[in-house]
């Protein structure tokens, strides 16, 4: 469903070129759940938010069901529309009620009725088991009801991926549970997800698959169980006995 | 340390015989250099009784007088035959029944209330302010939008204006305005002093939503932008939106200037409210009242402005 081919992003920083994705080749199957997983600064998230173009790319391919983001003929917005992102820092909307965060691209995008996008965005606040704040404004919620909210806000458009940036990374503790408890019954669901974490658990217990990134590149890619167990590259060795 | 009850009340009275004393010193210096103060001369600038007389058409003579109230109505028939009907307040009849009178003849007059200059030069202000802002706001959010556009074109041209308007006085562009760009298009001078300041106000304005916009963090344009909104509908639904909560405070400050800045189109002969000042004080010579009505007049626009400023401020602030 998803095609990387040789995925390189350069950042430039005065004068010094970093290699933030370097050379990265890999799919996803629909329904797959791939858990992305190294040290911070390892060109993860940058992976991640070339998948839906928020950085471009410098060179390489990325295609979602055949369509290819760097095709000059592709309109970015339809293709984006395919694909939700949940972001480390929530990023609500903060002068919206919960509810006008869920129906703005509903109705923007979409052009859904009224009636249909605020029935359709209840649905998903029950969902994600936070009905009765649809009325509130983002700054009254906790840190993991937003990041529900922001799920909730990114399944309005009913994508066929979601990307997750280290959905948990900016949660209290107490709140990170919430959030993942979410995020496995969308991937019971069979919704194909890339997911950016520290939460080792979670990948072990929901992924279909690990990546492991350093400096760039795509160092391991295995079933989590022979990730966890026998990693092969040795900084996936030195990396997970720092965390574990 | 423990936090005190403070009583604030002594401090609110010491002010207020601050503003006394300050008052009383300056009423007193006045004095010294015998500044006879001629208060009751200010309201006719403000609104006066005009009078309008009201004369015979032709020769004739009076052959009815009918008074009812406050004014009369008189009636007029004319050598030639016609009749004329004037009304005019009763106290200023000249005429009584059976008199004669001659083309052009006095009947009576007409009083009725009129706005005087300082009234006048007000209105002249407000809707000097009022298009001006208007439209320097709009010029504003489209030369904000320009500095921040990935076209160099635009990014330079809205530079390039942004520094000109600032870099030079208010004063100068008026005079350009009016003299050169004014001759060459054939411009009125009301347009061109609307023209000059909306521009200038268009390019403070522009700096204020390019910072505006810009501090609104990345997240939420990446957000609009990962649910499939356009370039242009996040910044209309989600940028702007915030932009226009922060950048209220520095906003209003903008057009509170403007209304005073537009005490600097009199010199090319608006009659705003500074014209209209120094008009009256030609006339009555009471230099220190008008002057005070007239910096009055400013604040009746502008305390009303900052109170609608900060108003709407609380009730953006709802979802803080």
């Amino acid at each position: 469903m998803i095609e990387v081919r040789h995925l390189v992003k350069v950042f430039d920083a005065r004068g010094h070129e970093v290699r933030a994705v370097d050379d990265v080749s890999t799919s996803v199957q629909r329904g797959e759940v791939v858990v992305l997983i190294g040290p911070s600064g390892s060109g993860k998230s940058t992976f991640l938010r070339c998948l839906n173009g928020l950085e471009e790319l410098d060179s390489g391919s990325v295609s979602i069901d055949g369509v290819d983001l760097a095709d000059a003929k592709t309109d970015i917005n339809a293709y984006r529309r395919e694909v939700g992102m949940v972001f480390q820092h929530f990023n609500l909307f903060p002068h919206m009620t919960v509810l006008e965060n869920l129906c703005l691209a509903q109705k923007v995008v979409r052009k859904r009725g009224k009636a249909e996008r605020e029935e359709k965005a209840r649905a998903l606040l029950a969902k994600v088991g936070i009905a009765q704040k649809a009325d509130e404004y983002p700054s009254r919620l906790s840190g993991g009801q937003q990041q529900r909210v922001a799920i909730a806000r990114a399944l309005c458009m009913e994508p066929k991926v979601m990307l997750f940036d280290e959905p948990t990374s900016a949660l209290d503790p107490e709140m990170v549970g919430e959030v993942l408890d979410v995020m496995k019954t969308l991937a019971q669901e069979g919704m194909t997800m890339l997911v950016v974490t520290h939460e080792m658990g979670f990948a072990r217990e929901v992924a279909d698959r690990v990546l492991f990134f350093d400096h760039g590149k795509l160092l391991e890619d295995a079933p989590p169980a022979q990730f966890f167990e026998r990693p092969q590259d040795p900084r996936a060795q030195s990396f997970l006995r720092q965390v574990l | 340390m423990t936090r005190k009850h403070r009583r604030n009340w002594p401090w609110h009275v010491l002010t207020g015989v601050i503003l006394v004393v300050m008052a009383y010193g300056l009423w007193y210096s006045t004095s010294l250099i015998s500044y006879e103060w001629r208060w009751n001369r200010v309201p006719q600038y403000f609104a006066y009784h005009a009078e309008e007389a009201q004369r015979a058409a032709d020769y004739g003579t009076v052959t009815a007088i009918a008074e009812d109230g406050e004014s009369a109505q008189v009636t007029l028939s004319a050598e030639s035959g016609g009749e004329q009907v004037l009304r005019v307040d009763r106290d200023s009849l000249q005429v009584a029944q059976g008199d004669d009178v001659s083309e052009g003849d006095l009947v009576g007059v007409t009083r009725h209330w009129q706005a005087g200059p300082l009234l006048w030069g007000l209105w002249t202000t407000l809707w000097i302010s009022v298009a001006a802002g208007a439209l320097g706001l709009l010029i504003g959010l489209f030369t904000g939008l320009c500095r921040l556009s990935n076209n160099p074109t635009l990014r330079d041209l809205s530079t390039v204006y942004v520094e000109l308007v600032r870099g030079t006085p208010l004063l100068v562009q008026i005079f350009i305005f009016y003299f050169f760009i004014g001759t060459v298009l054939n411009l009125s001078r009301e347009f061109a002093g609307v023209a000059a300041l909306a521009l200038f106000t268009g390019a403070y304005v522009g700096e204020i939503v390019r910072a505006g916009v810009q501090s609104i963090a990345r997240g939420q344009n990446e957000a609009a932008r990962s649910l499939g909104l356009s370039a242009g509908q996040s910044m209309r639904h989600v940028v702007l939106p915030q932009a226009f909560k922060r950048v209220l405070p520095p906003l209003a400050g903008q057009f509170i200037s403007l209304v005073k800045d537009t005490s600097l189109v009199s010199v090319i002969a608006i009659t705003e409210l500074t014209k209209s000042g120094r008009e009256a004080i030609t006339t009555s010579f009471s230099t220190f009242e008008i002057w005070f009505c007239v910096a009055a007049l400013y604040l009746v626009i502008n305390l009303p402005l900052s109170h609608i400023a900060s108003r709407l401020e609380r009730r953006l602030g709802k979802s803080d």
